[in-house]
């Protein structure tokens, strides 16, 4: 008797659930795809913000943190994912990064595959509250084309595609909370104009490099953005990701072009090891050519929060002037 | 540690015996030596002297401790309580004194060594520490080879021999190391009957050289042909002394219970002991 | 003309390969080889550490890091051994994971919680930088290795005998417990030195596959520690100019690859040891024992009828025995290339007369044989001569005389016809 009526409730019952879960997991996998081109805010949460202020964002990188904080003010309490030194690339959430996703009411992460590895965790985030990747606000005319479908996603260096992604925030926060709007919007106009100011002085600063030095070394291939907006030549001695390894050819190949291209100095990361910067400085020196390290400029990672290169600004700055004085 | 490796035997170059003078100590003192494998206990209470030079027999039914035993005088196994004395000095003292011949399961005999490798072992014991055997201890090694017959067999790889060959390697590499005492664990398992005499031909030689080889044996029915005393174990001393006194079929009923296959076996031995007496 | 930087990951490789081929060819010997992988995997922790109490990246304090938490999970592996039940293999395991994990944890922690953390480059350490080797780095392997190669000439015999037969060492008063240490102690040295270079994943393989391979070309120590040596430089080599020639070949996993195709060569190609001898021999030996019962059976076809000898049927033979027929038409073939029979008009098998003497020959000493094990029990010898008889010829003379006698008396004896 029991049978009878449980038969016809518990069958459909677990296939429905079988179902579910399929469904559900198809539904990440092609989250994660559709994620990397279009404009991240697609199937995001459409929820308004009703709860206590300051709204809790949670943000990967120093950049997007500094870029929220500049447009969210007050109203903002910023979690930082990822500190200072930490390779965005090879970063892997742990459970309390994950407690700090769940807790946030909004979040905002680079995108382009900067933070390769936690994308799966973003689409599942983007049903529940609003997610937005700031850098696929920049149209993929202006982005760099790195083959197999995928674009280089170290946008920062140029400040005025980086400009672009305040739109990303202000629009984000303004739609998830409306009665604020309007000072995100002028907050952003405000930061906006700051880093047209930037840009300006990069473009000037950069100017000052002699013609035959304009060539940035550096450990990964991240400054190609910077090259392209201020006139560098940017050479790297690792692949656009921290986690590949370089073979002897390349060693060579860079010695090779070192030297005869007569540069004068190799730059290192904040964010990843130097490890084969001694044995190019050593090959040059073993041809007569003097290399040195022209210092440490920030890629991935900004500097300590409470210095000025803890920001965006100052960590632009720094950057450059690094390079300037080392290549003038 | 007081290790002898590396002090010279007072041994002549080219014959098995030693130093011949009378012992003043028993050559070998077990005083109620114990010893437990995994909280069990394998060996109890055992008390053994053998005062003089003699060939002894070790015989008991499996798992009795014998090669325990042999293992527990020569330090491999560590010892619960009681004491053992060589020449009435420790172990540690004593072992240029000692030739072994281990069971052969023990081996690897997949290793890169040659037949005259694994003799020349015999002689580090004399060599110490840093020195490499050269000619003489070649010729030696040699020498132990011929002894054993197998002097031919001498670049083979170990892993290419016979059992009753690589048997009698190792007896070789025993002899090269020039002892007083001698340990064997079952020489003669599992091998022909040409290596079986030439074993025992050469404990026969062994102790009219006035050395003493103590020999876990299997064979019930050899006992009294080939030993002069015997001890019977089963976990603990059921008797030891010279064969015609010890080897009685009391003892061996108490030393192997009610085991039939194995009471006939020691029911022939005594016969075959009867017919040679 | 090489450049700098090629010489100088040459250089480096080829010493650790031939380092490493030396220690690691003891260590394989001593069914060792899988903690020298658990070692290089306990030294992560080791490196972590290190870098966590200094503060910064000091590459020889994160080495001795590193020694030092690879000797203590070796110990660890040892104790467990000893105290417990546990076996060797699930000891290992256990370091080997245990470490790791902890190695990785911490590996994690520093990367994000502390500000420099990156910089340590630890990751760096698990799958190598070998084109990155600097001068100072190739010094330091020099060290080592030197170090490894004077102990091991030093203590040649020493660790030899401990490696083969630790117990009748320790009889003898070698201290066996401490030479092993030391052994392990050199094992260790290599493969942290090694992990700037290789990483700790591929270290392992460094240690293992040239002394594998060497192991298939020789049957004594001393050639196969050389030989062992020669492959682990030669890989180190090979794999450097791979990835100096190519683009886009890291020179850590080149060399493991270059590792594995000698180890394949060894395996198949090396003589007597290697596959396709053993395959080869095998079937030598196969095709031996056929021939030989080939000759037995045409002989005792004819016994009755001799000393009259007639031409054989092919049917006849092969219902003699039970064999394939391929096989029979196989022998009978290679038998008349070697003119033991010739083959009449229609195509019987007729014995010649060097076929006669041989296949008497060959009769008496199987029957030889026969009674021989009959009599006398056990037999040590191998297959093939078991098979022949040959050891027949080493009996004394006495021995065989009368074993012919006994062979005479039943009517076994084989004589050749008289044609």
């Amino acid at each position: 008797m029991r049978k009878l009526i449980l038969r016809p409730i518990l069958y459909p019952l677990a296939t429905g659930w079988l179902v579910a879960v399929c469904a559900g997991c198809g539904d990440a996998r092609e989250g994660a795809t559709h994620d990397q081109h279009a404009n991240g805010d697609t199937k995001t949460s459409a929820a308004i913000f009703g709860g206590d202020y300051p709204i809790k964002v949670t943000c990967t990188t120093g950049m997007v943190a500094d870029l929220v904080r500049h447009v969210g003010g007050d109203q903002v309490d910023v979690t930082q994912l990822m500190r200072e030194g930490v390779d965005p690339h090879l970063f892997q959430a742990e459970p309390a990064d994950i407690s700090a996703l769940n807790r946030a009411d909004a979040i905002f992460y680079s995108g382009l595959h900067l933070e390769g590895k936690l994308v799966d965790i973003f689409s599942g985030m983007r049903r529940k509250k609003p997610t937005s990747a700031v850098a696929e606000r920049i149209d993929e005319s202006r982005l760099l084309d790195v083959g197999a479908g995928l674009y280089d996603p170290h946008v920062w260096f140029d400040v005025e595609l980086w400009s672009v992604c305040i739109s990303a925030v202000s629009d984000t926060l303004s739609k998830f909370d409306p009665p604020h709007a309007t000072d995100y919007q002028s907050r952003a106009d405000l930061y906006r104009k700051e880093l047209v100011a930037l840009h300006e002085y990069c473009v000037s600063e950069m100017a000052t490099i002699p013609e035959g030095q304009r060539v940035l070394v550096t450990a990964h291939d991240a400054f190609h953005y910077m090259g392209r907006a201020y006139g560098l030549d940017v050479k790297a001695i690792q692949g656009i990701s921290t986690e590949s390894e370089p073979g002897v050819k390349e060693i060579n190949e860079l010695v090779e072009f070192l030297t005869t291209n007569g540069i004068r100095a190799v730059f290192v990361e904040s964010s990843v090891p130097d490890a084969n910067m001694a044995s190019l400085i050593e090959g040059c020196a073993s041809r007569g050519h003097e290399l040195e390290r022209g210092g440490v400029l920030f890629s991935d990672a900004m500097g300590e929060l409470g210095t000025p290169e803890g920001t965006y600004v100052g960590m632009v700055r720094h950057n450059v002037e690094t390079i300037v004085q080392a290549l003038r | 540690m007081t290790a002898q490796v590396g002090d010279r035997a007072p041994a002549s170059e080219t014959d098995l015996s030693g130093d011949s003078s009378p012992p003043v100590q028993p050559v070998l003192d077990v005083h109620d030596v114990t010893v437990a494998y995994h909280r069990k206990p394998v060996l109890w209470d055992i008390d053994l002297t053998i005062p003089t030079p003699r060939l002894v027999g070790i015989v008991g039914p499996n798992g009795a401790g014998k090669s325990t035993l042999i293992k527990a005088i020569l330090g491999l196994v560590p010892i619960a309580s009681g004491g053992v004395r060589i020449f009435g000095e420790e172990l540690s003292r004593q072992r240029r004194l000692i030739g072994y011949v281990p069971q052969r399961e023990s081996i690897d005999w997949d290793f890169p060594v040659s037949v005259l490798d694994v003799v020349l072992m015999g002689t580090y014991g004399e060599l110490g520490w840093l020195r490499r055997p050269g000619r003489k201890q070649r010729a030696w090694a040699m020498q132990c080879l011929e002894k054993v017959g197998v002097a031919d067999l001498a670049r083979r790889q170990i892993g290419q021999l016979s059992g009753g060959q690589q048997q009698r390697v190792f007896l070789a590499r025993a002899l090269a190391q020039r002892a007083q005492i001698y340990f064997m664990d079952e020489p003669t398992a599992g091998v022909d009957a040409a290596t079986e005499q030439v074993v025992f031909d050469l404990l026969r030689e062994l102790r009219q050289a006035e050395k003493t080889v103590l020999v876990v044996h299997h064979d019930l029915r050899t006992v009294s042909r080939y030993f002069d005393d015997v001890v019977l174990l089963n976990m603990r001393l059921v008797a030891s002394g010279p064969v015609e006194q010890v080897f009685t079929p009391q003892n061996l009923q108490k030393a192997y219970g009610g085991r039939l296959a194995i009471l006939e076996d020691a029911g022939e031995a005594l016969r075959v002991q009867e017919r040679s007496a | 003309m090489i450049n700098y930087n090629t010489m100088i990951v040459l250089v480096g490789a080829s010493l650790l390969g031939a380092s490493s081929g030396l220690v690691g060819a003891f260590a394989v010997l001593r069914r060792r080889a899988l903690a020298g992988d658990a070692l290089a995997h306990a030294a992560l922790p080791g490196l972590c550490l290190a870098f966590l109490v200094l503060g910064e990246r000091n590459l020889s304090a994160m080495l001795f890091g590193a020694f030092l938490t690879g000797l203590l999970g070796i110990s660890v592996v040892s104790g467990l051994r000893h105290t417990t039940r546990i076996k060797e293999d699930a000891a290992i395991g256990i370091v080997l994971s245990v470490f790791y994990g902890a190695g990785i944890a911490l590996s994690s922690f520093i990367q994000k919680q502390t500000a420099f953390g990156s910089k340590a480059g630890l990751h760096t350490y698990i799958l190598g930088k070998t084109a990155g080797m600097i001068l100072a780095d190739v010094y330091l392997i020099g060290a080592a290795s030197l170090f490894c190669l004077l102990l091991i000439l030093v203590l040649y015999k020493e660790f030899k005998v401990v490696a083969f037969d630790s117990g009748f060492a320790s009889v003898q008063g070698w201290p066996s417990v401490l030479i092993d240490l030391l052994l392990m102690a050199m094992i260790a040295v290599t493969v942290v030195i090694g992990l700037p270079a290789v990483g700790v994943v591929m270290m392992a393989a460094l240690l293992i596959i040239p002394a594998a391979s060497a192991r298939f070309w020789t049957d004594r120590l001393g050639p196969m520690l050389g030989l062992s040596s020669l492959f682990g430089l030669t890989i180190g080599a090979v794999g450097t100019l791979m990835s100096a020639s190519f683009s886009r070949l890291p020179a850590g996993p080149v060399i493991v690859m270059a590792g594995t195709i000698v180890f394949l060569v060894s395996l198949l190609a090396a003589p007597r040891r290697g596959i396709v001898a053993r395959q080869l021999s095998a079937r030598r030996e196969r095709r031996q024992m056929a021939l030989r019962a080939t000759c037995r059976a045409l002989y005792e076809l004819l016994e009755a009828e001799l000393p009259q000898v007639r031409p054989l049927e092919f049917d006849e033979i092969l219902s003699h025995k039970s064999w394939q027929r391929q096989e029979l038409a196989a022998c009978l073939t290679q038998l008349e290339k070697e003119g033991v029979i010739s083959r009449t008009a229609i195509g019987a098998f007729l014995l010649t007369e060097q076929g006669q003497k041989q296949v008497v020959e060959t009769v008496r000493l199987r029957r030889l044989s026969e009674l021989y094990q009959h009599q006398y029990g056990s037999f040590e010898g191998t297959l093939d001569e078991l098979d022949a008889g040959t050891f027949i010829e080493e009996l004394p003379r006495e021995l065989v005389a009368t074993l012919e006698e006994e062979l005479k008396s039943s009517g076994r004896f084989p004589a050749a016809g008289a044609v």
